[in-house]
């Protein structure tokens, strides 16, 4: 192909907008924690200094939903929390993935209680789920680059994501 | 430890009556008494004897035990002049009429030991100004902490309507399987516009 040569000593590169959108999103994904148990806190350790999330583009943590296209469920969602969930979660623009982190949030982990949800994923979509109880901050690095491969999959007609 | 002091020796004989039984074990003291008079003797506890601190209210269920009564009102009383000066009373309530004379008016920390009772057992505290649910929804259906509730529920943890894609956007599914459903005091037509504006895709 003549042209990359031609272009390649001025400064231009050629891709597809598909591509270097989804280049864009997956490596400044923004995170909405919504922490409410003990994997808050391997959650707030893979913020942090040790672990820095922020080396893969994903530590602009944002506490209002409507700045945010990560939901990170960090913990059990009881009976009462359930709806605000899914609030916040409508509340995000699109496009937007959801990580259920650890067990309480992908099943209900040890609490099959009656106040306890048994899973988020039946009330709200689920893209990737991090094992564990709670999963180190390891897990929860590699939660987000499997999201970062779905980010990276995305294309203008899937209408997947309203994009 | 220092010597046992029986709580209810100062009291007026019409009211040592009322006392039904004294237990001690490990250092702690217990009183039993029936439900209409456990009023006056915290009333007297309270304004005589200088039992200032209301530690907490809660309540048992015997159910299937061969008990008096069904339920078990719990107060936890205590001086803070002297911490060991602390006993609980314990009082029968009967499972057909579950309500009893709140104790408001003696100590403010009743509000929230009678509320969270009516919340978990269903029993009714008359004179409390704010018997509200506390910890669960306000439309739950249920009182969990009676014994005859099973420990998973009835399957209320189940009723919520399912977030899904539809197009270009998100849209609550009701539940199929489910009639009703919990924690729908916040779906107001304010809720309902307030969601469609915020999950149409960015622009």
């Amino acid at each position: 192909m003549g042209l990359e040569n031609l272009l390649s000593g001025e400064g231009f590169l050629t891709t597809t907008v598909n591509s270097i959108v989804n280049w864009g999103r997956k490596n400044a994904l923004w995170p909405m924690p919504f922490g409410t148990a003990c994997c808050a806190i391997e959650m707030m350790a893979t913020f942090s200094g040790r672990y820095d999330i922020s080396r893969f583009g994903a530590e602009v943590v944002r506490f209002s939903p409507r700045q945010a296209d990560l939901l990170i469920v960090s913990g059990r969602i009881s009976l009462k929390m359930m709806p605000v969930l899914q609030k916040i979660y409508r509340q995000m623009p699109e496009p937007k993935w959801v990580i259920s982190m650890g067990a309480c949030a992908s099943c209900g982990g040890v609490f099959d209680t009656y106040t306890l949800i048994q899973g988020v994923d039946q009330f709200i979509p689920v893209d990737v789920y991090v094992p564990g109880c709670p999963p180190r901050p390891e897990s929860l690095l590699d939660a987000v680059f499997e999201v970062q491969k779905l980010v990276g999959e995305e294309t203008f007609d899937s209408g997947k994501h309203g994009s | 430890m220092a010597e046992m002091y029986p709580p209810h020796a100062a009291l007026p004989a019409d009211l040592q009556k009322m006392v039904l039984d004294t237990i001690e074990h490990q250092g702690q003291t217990q009183l039993r008494c029936k439900v209409p008079d456990h009023r006056s003797l915290l009333v007297d506890f309270r304004n005589q004897q200088g039992y200032d601190y209301l530690v907490d209210v809660t309540a048992l269920d015997h159910l299937g035990k061969d008990t008096p009564e069904r339920f078990e009102i719990v107060y936890v009383l205590r001086r803070l002049a002297d911490p060991r000066h602390q006993f609980r009373l314990h009082a029968w309530l009967s499972e057909s009429e579950p309500s009893l004379a709140s104790v408001v008016d003696l100590w403010d920390s009743a509000r929230w030991g009678e509320r969270e009772t009516h919340d978990m057992f269903g029993i009714v505290f008359d004179g409390n100004p704010d018997l509200r649910r506390l910890l669960m929804p306000e439309d739950y259906p249920a009182f969990p902490l009676l014994k005859d509730y099973p420990l998973t529920g009835r399957e209320e943890r189940r009723q919520f309507p399912r977030v899904v894609p539809r197009g270009d956007q998100m849209v609550e599914e009701e539940p199929t399987d489910y009639p009703t459903s919990i924690g729908r005091g916040m779906h107001t037509p304010e809720y309902d516009e307030e969601v469609r504006r915020d999950s149409k895709p960015r622009q």
